[in-house]
């Protein structure tokens, strides 16, 4: 008879604090999650963010801003993990996390512009080292991986933190990069934003793993899942996690749970393949009335606040529209400038042509 | 649906005024329950309800005018479907345009290469040596103008001058020459003609010699006829129109005297001058050029006896009248001396019998040798 | 204490000159700039305890210590991906793709990110990358292993495509691609990596990028090349110096950006040229000197250009591999029907 035994098990922990209401269901709760000071900027953000999508896909409607991806639903995985970071650490995102993004001083106008099809959009003027969106799926994971290996190789305490989608957890890239960090044992974040949806294929055509954050189990790395729209936990495992990672602890993937809220870009249908019901549903776990009841339950927060915060809120957004409107274009022969740190030479003659053909001299 | 837009009521009306709601904000209608009636040129519709549901919002008023296709009410809840953009990045614009190709012939249309053959290097040196490369007689392979041919034809034209192009009457006559011996197949009979019983000193016998064409013609239409040698078919006309050709400094010019079948004489005479004086003004119309069906040329006003003068297509003859000379004639057995036109008919063998053509010929004779023009 | 320069923990090296041959060259400038300079680090599949298959890599973990040689596990488009992260913070990465056959999954990073980090972050972010690897046939290997493709590489806006030629071009110009700020593809032409033997002198002087080496002057016709072909246009033009006719060679060297100043200037005075790679003809980079120098030197030439290439076809396994590369015999040959033309 063979000898039978098991050669590896895992568990997948799942970590949430507060039911959709948002009233606490678990304890103990982390000592900040009754600190107003710590919890109002979050709920500040989450609701900046909101209104600024709204703004932004009214514009892409009417024409003055390019195809745009909302991130209806999902604003408290970007902003409960930003929050965790430190200015040093350097941030990969997706194309989803203006939470995160807004949170570490990228501003509205630089996402208008970037949106709007203008390069100046990337260059951010905070923070200097976080990388541009990254369209093409999962390939900014190695990026991270290299971001980490040059920080662990330099002895810096500063960690890489990498968004990506459900999507991106099905691509080679991500494979690789995982696995990679795990040998290296680097300190590096990867956050899967599981929002139930790459574009129409639904997370359950995605893989047949049971959680996303058992990938992380292949790789050798430490995995859990947390629920995405409950700002207190997100915020809670981020904040282990990236101690850990910038402890030497070695790299994590923590995977968010929530719901794409919105069409997947604002040329994109969702009722073309989803079930209008099951939209309508996901709207209980909402994670801004969340923190918001929750901030009530405290007292700390009140219908005045509320008002204010939302013309507050409004006046920044319309100041950030019009600072985007405002923004000249470049002149054609932008086209040549940074293609290489010198243009050669040889170049010239075509950024003469691309000039000319803006009327300019040059 | 969501909103509920004035639905195109037929008979092409394109709007309807509001005449009396069946429902108000917060009611629940049923689907085809009466929502709303309107009045259009025709009459008083009443419009059913699309669907079930709560009431939410009446976006006209009684009296207001709607377009057809424009919100007239919306439901509480329901989603209102978007065109679909059929992408998810961008702008996909579809357009009206329809595209129309037709099949396209890319079957060899003329595989000669048109023109000289050349590098552009030969091309640069042949324009700075200032050499049309049309003069240059190729000696590389596959007819390739080369560098040495070049300055060959150059060094030439140092040495001798530019040749001299044609223009004008000379390149037509060339054209013409060229294409004529290309195509025609010349047969030439010549004869004399006895004039002595008309003939003056000084007479101009241009008439009498379009009067025998005529005569001739008359006798053997086969000679005032177009042929057409692609075809192998011909056109024997009934309008004789003479060519007459006529020696100027500048060239060869044949101007057209027209229907000479059916003019008098002094109507040939003042045509004919008229001619000759256009010719030498150089004022004769490029029409009056075109069209003779057979030639007279008058080579004898200078000098030469017999020719075998060039038929130019689509005419089958031409007459050739040389230098009349005084020439001892036997008549009655006795020596005289009368003058004697020499006459040469050369005709398209294609076209013409040997027989027609000197039938023809005997005509013409006939003709000049009578004492008055017939 | 630090040393002047670039702040190099190591005391400068005594410069030496050797004979040495293509591969060590490259070996030998690796170790020299990462010496150098602490922010160059190499990276690939075997380069570390190997020193990669080639040997390209031999000894440099022993001397530079394993965080700074690494042996990465077997992923190609991490690994041209990690070095994308690394050079945006500041680190020179050399990364190592075993082979040209193997190197289509980096295809994706360099296209979608290398090659326009800078761009499109306005020169926030940079990716001062190379990416090395073997390429070209003639070692009769085993299929996938003979590519070259460098054309696919050179079309890319925002690269650079470097292929040396000999052991000095390699040192020089490896050690040029590892200092420029803008990712770099070196194309290394392994049929060449042993076959020939040069002075190389380890002073760390870099050659220039962009420019095209006239390796030989000649008047009546201009070839034309790059990587282990030099070796043949060069024997080519041996041959044709025993037939009275003189040939001038060009090595291009940096095929992207590609200058064709030097090119021009040759053909200029010639009037004819004959461009030869190992690649496949269609879409071949000759394809793009060919079209530049009817633009440019039209009035000058000649004959037409002509171009020795592999055939349209995939490269074919070792029995036949022999028939597809080009041969000195094509080129000669095609040299005297240029000459022929007029």
């Amino acid at each position: 008879m063979s000898q039978q035994k098991s050669s590896a098990t895992f568990q997948i922990q799942h970590t949430q604090f507060l039911n959709p209401s948002g009233e606490a269901i678990a304890g103990p709760l982390p000592s900040w999650a009754k600190d107003g000071e710590v919890l109002i900027p979050l709920y500040r953000n989450m609701v900046q963010t909101r209104t600024f999508d709204a703004k932004a896909i009214n514009l892409q409607r009417t024409g003055k801003l390019g195809t745009y991806a909302s991130p209806l639903g999902q604003e408290a995985i970007g902003v409960g993990v930003a929050s965790a970071m430190i200015d040093e650490d350097v941030m990969l995102p997706t194309y989803r996390e203006y939470s995160a993004q807004l949170w570490r001083g990228v501003t509205m106008t630089e996402l208008l512009l970037y949106w709007g099809g203008d390069e100046r959009g990337s260059d951010f003027a905070v923070p200097r080292q976080d990388f541009p969106m990254c369209v093409p799926i999962a390939t900014h994971t190695s990026h991270a991986v290299g971001v980490a290996y040059a920080m662990k190789l330099r002895k810096q305490k500063r960690i890489a933190v990498c968004f990506l989608g459900d999507g991106a957890t099905s691509k080679g890239d991500f494979y690789e990069s995982i696995n990679a960090a795990g040998v290296w044992q680097l300190p590096i974040l990867f956050v899967v934003a599981n929002n139930q949806w790459a574009i129409s294929v639904p997370r359950s055509r995605q893989t047949a793993a049971q959680t996303l954050a058992q990938k992380g189990i292949a790789a050798g790395i430490k995995c859990e899942q947390v629920d995405g729209n409950d700002i207190i936990a997100v915020r809670h495992v981020a904040q282990q996690a990236i101690n850990d990672a910038r402890g030497g602890g070695g790299p994590h993937l923590i995977e968010a749970l929530t719901y794409r809220l919105s069409d997947h870009t604002t040329a994109d249908d969702a009722s073309r393949y989803r079930d209008k019901q099951e939209v309508e549903a996901q709207w209980q776990y909402d994670p801004v009335p969340r923190l918001r009841n929750y901030l009530i339950g405290l007292e700390a927060w009140s219908d005045e606040q509320e008002q204010s915060l939302l013309a507050e809120c409004s006046a920044s957004v319309d100041a950030a529209v019009r600072e985007y409107s405002d923004t000249a274009a470049v002149a054609p022969q932008a086209m040549f400038d940074h293609l290489y740190e010198e243009l050669p030479d040889v170049m010239a003659w075509q950024r003469q042509l691309a000039a000319a053909s803006g009327g300019a001299d040059e | 649906m969501k909103t509920f837009l004035l639905p195109d009521l037929g008979e092409g009306l394109t709007e309807a005024e509001i005449v009396e709601w069946h429902v108000k904000v917060g009611d629940e209608i049923k689907t085809d329950a009466p929502l709303v009636s309107v009045e259009t040129d025709k009459a008083i519709v009443e419009v059913p309800s699309p669907r079930s549901g709560r009431i939410a919002k009446l976006h006209a008023q009684v009296g207001d005018v709607v377009e057809t296709g424009r919100p007239l009410m919306q439901f509480a809840d329901g989603v209102d479907e978007r065109a679909d953009t059929g992408t998810v990045v961008g702008e996909v614009k579809a357009g009206e345009e329809k595209v129309e190709e037709k099949a396209v012939s890319t079957a060899k249309a003329g595989s000669a290469t048109a023109g000289v053959k050349a590098t552009p290097a030969v091309r640069a040196l042949a324009r700075r040596m200032n050499v049309d490369l049309s003069f240059v007689k190729p000696s590389g392979p596959d007819g390739l103008v080369t560098a040495a041919d070049v300055e060959r034809v150059a060094k030439r034209f140092a040495e001798l001058g530019p040749p001299e192009p044609l223009r004008g009457a000379r390149r037509a006559m060339a054209h013409h020459m060229t294409q004529a011996h290309s195509e025609v197949v010349p047969a030439t009979v010549v004869a004399d003609a006895d004039i002595h019983q008309w003939m003056e000193d000084g007479a101009d016998i241009t008439v009498r010699l379009v009067h025998a064409i005529v005569a001739g013609c008359t006798q053997e239409p086969a000679l005032n006829t177009w042929f057409d040698g692609h075809a192998l078919a011909r056109r024997v006309l009934q309008k004789i129109d003479v060519g007459i050709a006529v020696d100027t400094k500048d060239g060869l010019f044949v101007p057209v005297l027209r229907d000479v079948a059916n003019r008098s004489n002094n109507d040939l005479r003042e045509g004919l001058d008229r001619l000759r004086a256009d010719v030498k003004a150089r004022r004769v119309p490029p029409e009056e050029l075109r069209g003779s069906t057979i030639t007279l040329s008058n080579f004898g006003m200078i000098a030469g006896r017999y020719a075998a003068p060039v038929v130019v297509p689509p005419a089958v003859a031409i007459l050739g009248a040389g230098q009349i000379r005084d020439e001892v004639v036997a008549v009655d057995g006795a020596p005289t001396v009368h003058r004697i036109l020499p006459l040469s008919l050369t005709f398209d063998h294609r076209a013409v019998t040997g027989g027609e053509a000197a039938r023809f010929l005997a005509a013409v004779i006939n003709s000049l040798e009578s004492a008055v023009a017939e | 204490m630090s040393w002047p320069g670039n702040g190099s923990s190591q005391p400068p090296r005594v410069v030496r000159m050797s004979e040495i041959t293509l591969v060590e060259a490259i070996n030998m400038a690796l170790a020299y700039e990462m010496q150098a300079d602490d922010n160059v680090i190499v990276l690939g599949e075997d380069v570390g305890i190997n020193g990669g298959v080639f040997r390209a890599t031999a000894g440099l973990l022993q001397r530079f210590g394993e965080e700074r040689v690494i042996d990465t596990p077997l992923a190609e488009a991490l690994i041209s991906g990690m070095a994308i992260g690394m050079a945006a913070q500041g680190l020179r990465p050399v990364a190592e793709i075993q082979f040209m056959g193997f190197i289509y999954p980096t295809l994706d990073q360099l296209v979608s990110h290398a090659s326009r980090l800078r761009n499109r972050t306005r020169g926030r972010l940079t990716c001062p990358m190379v990416l090395r690897a073997p390429f070209g046939g003639g070692i009769r290997a085993p299929e996938h292993h003979s590519e070259s493709t460098e054309a696919m590489f050179a079309h890319i806006p925002g690269l650079r495509v470097v292929i040396p030629s000999s052991p000095t071009r390699a040192y020089g110009l490896i050690l040029a691609a590892i200092r420029n700020s803008d990712p770099v593809v070196f194309l290394e032409p392994k049929r060449i990596y042993r076959l020939i033997k040069q002075e190389v002198t380890d002073n760390g002087e870099a050659l220039p990028l962009d420019v095209c080496f006239v390796l030989r002057p000649g008047t009546d016709i201009t070839l034309v090349s790059w990587g282990a072909m030099i070796h043949e246009t060069v024997k080519a033009a041996d041959t044709l110096d025993e037939q009275g006719v003189s040939a001038e060679v060009i090595d291009v060297a940096t095929l992207k950006p590609l200058e064709m100043g030097t090119i021009l200037e040759s053909v200029q005075r010639t009037g004819r040229c004959v461009i030869v790679h190992e690649a496949a003809l269609s879409g071949g980079w000759g394809a793009e000197i060919a079209a530049q120098l009817s633009e440019h030197a039209l009035l000058h030439l000649l004959a037409p250009v002509q171009r020795v290439t592999g055939y349209d076809t995939v490269m074919p396994f070792l029995k036949l591999e022999g028939y597809y590369m080009p041969s000195v015999e094509r080129i000669v040959n095609t040299v005297h029907t240029a000459l022929k033309f007029s």
